[in-house]
Formats: C-alpha cells, structure tokens, sequence
C-alpha cells in the first residue's frame, strides 16, 4: 500500500485557485500568508477517523464503566459539581467558537497544508462539544441537585460571568481570522487548555467526580493537535516581515483578553469549588504552565522571529495574585443571581487558601465567614449588599470592574459615542481604543437590567426551581440547611442598577485619524 | 439558622434532564440533547439582539441576512439522521475500514482484473478528477457553515464537509493504489486535466460558482444537495463509475461510490428536511421562502445538466452501456425534478 507521506502530498496536491470566480472571502484578513508551509500532523481522513472512534470508543466506554462501578455523581462533593454547573455552559461555547473558527480559516488562509489541519481541528471541537453535552447532561440526570445542570444553556446569557465567557470566546471566531486563531490556538489552547483539562481532571477525582476526568483527558488528547495547527499559523504569517507589527498587538490583545476571563474562571474552579483539596493552587501552577511553559518556552522560541512576549504579561502576572479571590468574592457576593450553588468554605478549606496564598485570611477570611452567616434568609441581605457602591462592568471585557481588588480597582471611566464606558484595567482601555467599532452594539449585564428588582431577575430569567418559589441558586451546599426561596429574596428589596449611565464629565474619548481612540486634549 | 433542618424545598420534584429543549418525542434525544443552543439563538437567550461583539467591519457573531431566507427559530431543524458525532465517526470509520481493507485485497490482482481501457479511460483520466470536484465542494460547504443559524443545521454542514473531504481522499488512496498495482497507471495527470480540459471545463466553473461565489449559506444546501448532486454526482459518479465499475472488474470504485451513495441520501434527506422547514405553512414567510428556493432550483439545474453533458464521450464510449447517456441523464433530471417538485420547489428542467 502507498505510504502515508505519499498519501498525504498527493492529497495536498488536490487544490487550486478559482478562476472562474474571483474568490472572496467571507471573513478577510490583514495578513499575508504563504501558500506553502508546513502541516505538522499530516491529517487524513481515514487515519483520523480511526484515531478518533478508537479514543470516542475509550471514552464512552469508560464512561459506562464509571457508572456501573459507582453510584455516580451523587458521591461527589456537591460544592465541586456547583463549579461544573457555572463551567460547563461556558466551556461548550468555546468548543462551538473554535469549530466556526475553523471554518473561517479554511475560507481564508490559502494554503493547503493548514486546511487539512483546520478539517481535523473542526471535527475535534464538534467531539468537544458533544462530549462537554453529554456529561452536563449526565449530571442533570444524576446529580444529587441536578437543578442549573438542567438549564445552564439556557440560562448562562443573562448570567454576569457566562455573558463575560461569552465575549471571551466570540475572539475565536467574531474578528479577523487569524487574530481568531492566535487568541484560539495561540493563547486559549497552548496556554489554557492544560489548567483546565488537565489541572482540573485531578480536583475532579479528589472531589468524588469519576465522569469529568475521562471526558477532560480525552478532550485534551486532541488540544496537541491544535496547538501544532496554532504554531504552524503563527511560523506562516512570521514568514512575511510586514505581518510582524499587527501580529505583535493582535498576540497583546489575543493573550489580554483570555486572561482577563480564563484565569479568574479556573481559579475560582480550582482554588474555590476544588474544595481545598489539591497538593498546589491555581496561582502556583499558573506560574509554572502560563509562566514558564507558555511564555518561558513556547513565546520564548519565536523571540528570535521577532515576536515579544505579550505587552500586558506582567500586569497579568501581577494581577494574579488577587484577580481570582476577587472574582470568586463577587461572583459569591452576588449568588441569588446565578445558576449555581456557592458554597461557603470550611474551616478547613480557609487553612488552604491560608497555606497556599499567605495573606489570605486577612484580606477574604471576615467576607467568607460573613457569608456563611448570611446563609440565614432571616438575616435579611445577600452580601452583594455589604458594597459601599455598585461596579461598573467593563466594556472590553464584560466583568465587572472590580479587579485586581475590590478595595483598589484599576477602573477608568471614558465617554465616546454618547455612552459612558468603564474599563476595568488600562489594557482594556487600550485594546478598546484600538478597535472602538467592535463594541458598538454591546450590551452590559447591567446595562440590560438595569432597574430590574431581584425578584423580578430570579423569576424572569428562569432561575426558579420546579416549585416555582425556590431559587436555584443558594449560598450553601448543604442538604439540610434552609433554601432561599422567591419570598426571602422580595424581603430584601434589591434592585439592579446601572450606576454608569448618569454619571457626568467622564473623560472624553475621540477619535484619531488612524482610527483609534485617545483621551481627547482636554481631558488630559 | 434558621430553626431546624428543613427538606430541601423543591427536591420533590427534580428535573432529571434538559428543561429547555423543545425535544420530538416525550423527552430530548441524544442528538437533540448534545447538539440544541450551542449556539446562540438569534435575538433570544443569550443573543439578546446580538449584544456582544462585532468583527472590525462590523458584522455581528450571526446575522439574520446570511441567507435570504426567513424563519422564526432555526432551531426547529432536526436532521432525519439524528446524527451527531459519536456515530457519525463510527459510522465513517467503518466505512473507511471496509474501503482501505477491500483495496489491500485488491491490490494485487487489480492489474489482471479490471479491463485495461476502464483503468486508463475512467479511472485515471476521469475519476481521479472527481477528487477536485468534492474538494471544492467541500470547500464551499465548511465555509458556509460558519453563517447557519442553528447548530443542528450546522451539524449537518459540518459533516457533509466531512463527507466531501472523505470522498475527495477516497479516490486519491484508490489513485495511489493502481500507480503502485498497475504498469503505466498515471493519474497525476488529474490536475491538468481539471484545469485545463475542455471536458472538465463546465464543470469547474459550476463547483466554484457554488463554492467560492455563492455567499448565502442557505443556496449553498440547495445548490449542492438539491441540483447538483442528483444530477452530477449521480450521472458522473454513480451512473458512471459505480453502475459500470464491476463490468469491467473494479469493484473498489464501487464500493467507494457505494459508501458515498450512503451520505449522499442522508445528505438528500436533511436538505429536504430543510427545505419543508422554511416553506412549511407555519413558518410567516413560507411563500417567500418557497420563491427564493425554487429561484435557486432554477439557477442550479440547468447549470448541473450542461456541467455533466460533456461526460457523454466517457459513458457512450463504454460498450457495457446499454443505455445512451442522454437518456441516463434525463432520468436523472426526472428523478430531481420529481424531488423538488415534491417540496413544492419545482422549476428544475
């Protein structure tokens, strides 16, 4: 039989360019790319359809082993299926992002190398899809409280962090093509897809859960694949000199911006629903994944092609010892809001963070042990309420404004267009300024609900459990402690507000000739 | 706290599976649980009028004008196959298994057994071409499924995507194997022929007229599944290469065609599942959405009938061919006419 390699160039060998048509892409790029580079992986059909049945095979197959082994997720911590409630939903829209991602490239980059790499990739993220799919709706049908399992898809687009996954993960597939590609394949898959496929797999085990770590390995048996699809991207636009500028600011962006989602996400996932069980933190093997592989060693060999480390690196770097915490502070803060439970942490699990961030005590213990109070609807208040004033939510990326800490936020507000924004760092602003067009439709979290009362939120938004009064969400995991129910939260009378939109003389933002923003003279 | 434990309010009655799906039967099918809003659903849930960012020049993640078609919720769409990708790679799989293991069978008697002017004549002059002819379709076809509006019609488009690569493979695997089998067996030649013969001429023009120039994801489900397949693949491929395959000793091209014949009538079947679903008489712009695809019906037939009628030469060449090719295509064209006019879309040759 013909050997692969020859298999593979002929197959390479079946390509042209119209010239019937003029061949327009949906979604053009700025780049220039070669049309001949190289295919690290040499994909065919038929090899990867036998690869991935024999691994889909493993999988499920494991899957059933799991199930008739255990009594399935009902021995698993509750609090770390919370995790799983909030993740989920967030974590198949990248999966759809990066399939449309590579439909996109296959549309515009021509060359043949790389589309038979975008086919493969494709179909690996259809399988993501359907994995992460089938084991939410596992938990729905097996969890002891299957209750956010069983709408989380439905519900995550007026939830304030899945809206701001949301924005994250529209970079795969909502921008210029190969901007989509380094923040997909680059950024997300070379530098995160470890922390969450792998690092979590292990909170998952300690934590009882035996379904997630065979669907996180399996997924992640592919992720080599895309990021070899990423660095063949990348050597190819490298090629061409007049690529490097753009590339360098699109790689600034691209990184920025899967940061400033993916890292609070995974902490709170890790160091928070992980229940304190894990040998190391989130923050400690960021340092040694993000820090040292991705940047020490992955950016680091294409130094010599030109291209930097990532501009706003060492303010991620910095912002990592608090960003997390702080996420996990307000996300918790705000729980009747959600579609998942927040558990409040044991004495046990405040030792951890303790251990594992010296500090941490003083600055988050008084907020967790007040939380575990306020779990007693009698005490009339959710701890949101404990906040001298509401956060804006940034423009850029969706949060709200209030890291690295909520006692120091690095917030700006600015005007343009006739709407105020806020911004939560000085690289959101920049990136902002640099493509203010992209945001001209955008709708905050707060923006849309803005005078909505609590109760009208949780009741609206289908947020209520099949007895129509108690709330999916709760500050607590316990099977035996009181459910907040519709009537504790009309007690509270608590609206939701939008505080940015009266605010008067925010600086003003104009634009430049090359079209980007600066602070207008007289605000400077 | 407050008092004593209580029983968890509401636990009397849990959901036990997904509550937003709009499931066909009593609960959600596996293919509908693991496939429904994955993606946004336009103006509703987590779309919100299209809320979130915009590419540079401002397009939206999805717009409503990607196709010119018109329906209040494309995730009504349900793929008669109920595919999605666990058995649609187990399917496949298998499907190459038997290819790659009938081919290896083959190999060495391939030379002796398949008629020595079928060998040069159709496969190597003709059926390797057809590996550029799926490769531009499935070019076309994974474009346009970043612009479907639901994920289940995307499901659908991506695996035909699939499916098209698969064939295009299929037949240069089977190429490779007659250079390596068969003295002077030469199908580079392919691309040249694809290029520049006047044969392939109409042809090409047709593939990147579908793929390249149509831009409206909806024409490109009816241009390929609705015209051009039952006219083209079907009279170039399965009239052709898999009717008249065996009479001449081939019966690896059979067994290929055979396999593309499997996803072909699933292909037909989901594409006229999508069609009943925009003209269907709830749908408010089911007259317009009738009108549009028959518009279409009537671009691309015609242009399938001209693309195909210079492969007369190879079939009427043939001295198996019992029936004369203009007589095989027009029952083809019968038979797709018979097709559309059904769905109401009519207006082919």
């Amino acid at each position: 039989m013909p050997s692969l390699i020859e298999a593979h160039d002929r197959v390479k060998s079946v390509e042209w360019t119209p010239s019937y048509v003029e061949h327009q892409p949906r979604y053009p790029t700025r780049y220039k790319v070669p049309k001949k580079t190289k295919d690290p992986f040499r994909t065919l059909v038929r090899e990867y359809l036998t690869m991935e049945q024999e691994k889909d095979d493993r999988q499920y197959g494991g899957f059933e082993d799991v199930l008739s082994r255990t009594s399935g997720a009902k021995d698993a911590d509750p609090g770390w299926l919370e995790g799983l409630k909030l993740a989920l939903p967030i974590v198949v829209y990248a999966e759809y992002g990066a399939e449309k991602c590579q439909s996109m490239l296959v549309d515009t980059v021509d060359n043949a190398e790389l589309r038979a790499g975008y086919l493969a990739q494709a179909m690996d993220e259809r399988r993501h899809l359907n994995q992460q799919m089938y084991l939410l709706r596992y938990f729905a049908k097996n969890a002891a409280d299957p209750c956010g399992f069983d709408r989380g898809m439905q519900v995550r687009g007026d939830n304030i962090f899945a809206r701001a996954g949301r924005v994250c993960f529209d970079n795969f597939y909502v921008n210029d093509p190969i901007e989509c590609a380094l923040s997909l394949q680059v950024v997300g898959e070379t530098a995160y897809t470890n922390p969450l496929f792998v690092a979590l797999t292990a909170v998952a085990a300690l934590n009882g859960d035996h379904a997630t770590p065979g669907v996180f390995l399996s997924i992640q048996s592919d992720e080599a694949r895309h990021m070899a699809n990423g660095y063949s991207t990348l050597a190819a636009v490298l090629s061409e000199p007049d690529n490097l500028p753009m590339l360098q600011q699109d790689l600034d962006r691209s990184f920025w911006r899967q940061h400033v989602f993916l890292d609070p996400l995974i902490s709170v996932l890790f160091d928070y629903f992980g229940r304190g069980k894990m040998e190391k933190s989130y923050g400690k093997l960021w340092e040694e994944w993000v820090a040292d592989d991705w940047v020490g060693n992955y950016i680091g060999t294409l130094e010599p092609f030109g291209l930097q480390v990532p501009k706003y690196f060492a303010h991620a770097a910095d912002r990592m010892k608090w960003s997390g915490h702080t996420a996990a502070m307000v996300a918790a803060a705000s729980w009747p809001l959600h579609y998942w439970r927040w558990p409040s942490l044991t004495p046990e699990h405040m030792e951890w963070m303790e251990e594992q961030y010296p500090g941490w005590y003083d600055i988050y213990g008084n907020f967790w042990e007040a939380y575990a109070l306020l779990e007693d609807p009698s005490m009339e208040m959710i701890p949101i309420q404990g906040l001298s004033e509401r956060p804006y939510f940034c423009r850029t990326c969706a949060l709200p404004c209030v890291f690295p800490k909520i006692d120091e936020p690095t917030t700006r507000v600015r005007s343009y267009g006739g709407r105020n924004h806020a911004f939560c760092s000085e690289p959101c602003e920049e990136i902002f300024c640099q493509q203010p067009e992209r945001y001209e439709s955008t709708m905050l979290w707060d923006e849309l609900w803005d005078g909505t009362s609590l109760e009208e939120f949780v009741v609206t938004r289908n947020l209520l459990r099949e007895d129509g009064k108690t709330l999916i969400a709760q500050p607590h995991t316990k099977p035996d402690a009181h459910m907040w129910t519709v009537e504790d939260i009309t007690r509270i009378n608590f609206e939701i507000e939008n505080p940015i939109k009266n605010l008067k003389d925010a600086p003003e933002l104009v634009k430049q000739a090359d079209g980007t923003l600066a602070l207008a003279i007289a605000a400077l | 706290m407050s008092g004593a434990p209580k029983v968890e309010a509401g636990a009397a009655k849990l959901p036990r599976d997904f509550t937003y799906i709009n499931a066909r039967k009593r609960r959600p099918s596996e293919y509908e649980a693991v496939n429904l809003h994955v993606q946004p659903r336009l103006g509703n849930w987590w779309d919100k009028g299209n809320s979130y960012l915009r590419t540079p020049e401002g397009r939206e993640a999805f717009i409503v004008d990607s196709t010119r078609l018109r329906h209040p919720d494309w995730h009504d769409f349900r793929d008669p196959s109920s595919l999605w990708q666990r058995p649609y790679m187990r399917m496949q799989a298998e499907q190459e298994r038997a290819i790659e293991r009938l081919s290896e069978d083959v190999a060495s008697s391939v030379s002796a057994d398949v008629d020595p002017t079928w060998l040069t004549d159709i496969l190597q002059n003709h059926y390797s071409v057809w590996s550029f002819v799926e490769y531009g379709l499935f070019r076309g076809m994974f474009s346009a499924s970043r612009e479907g509006l639901s994920d289940t019609v995307v499901a659908s488009m991506l695996f035909e995507t699939f499916d098209r690569a698969r064939h295009s493979q299929d037949i240069v695997h089977y190429m490779l194997v007659l250079e390596e089998n068969v003295p002077g067996f030469d199908a580079t030649g392919a691309k040249d022929s694809w290029l520049e013969s006047p044969r392939y001429q109409p042809l090409r023009r047709l593939v990147e007229e579908i793929s390249f120039g149509v831009k409206d994801w909806g024409e490109s489900i009816v241009a390929m599944n609705l015209c051009f397949d039952p006219i083209v693949t079907d009279v170039a491929v399965l009239k052709l290469i898999g009717a008249m395959g065996p009479v001449h000793g081939d019966v690896v091209s059979k067994l290929i065609v055979s396999s593309v014949e499997r996803d072909r009538r699933r292909e037909l079947a989901w594409s006229e599942e999508f069609v009943r679903m925009c003209t269907a008489d709830d749908v408010p712009a089911a007259a317009e959405n009738k009108a549009i695809i028959a518009e279409w019906v009537a671009t691309w037939t015609p242009r399938a009938i001209d693309a195909v009628a210079p492969m007369a030469e190879l079939y009427d060449g043939l001295a198996a061919a019992k029936t004369p090719f203009a007589e095989v295509l027009a029952a083809a064209a019968a038979k797709q006419r018979e097709v559309v006019t059904t769905l109401g879309v009519g207006g082919g040759a």
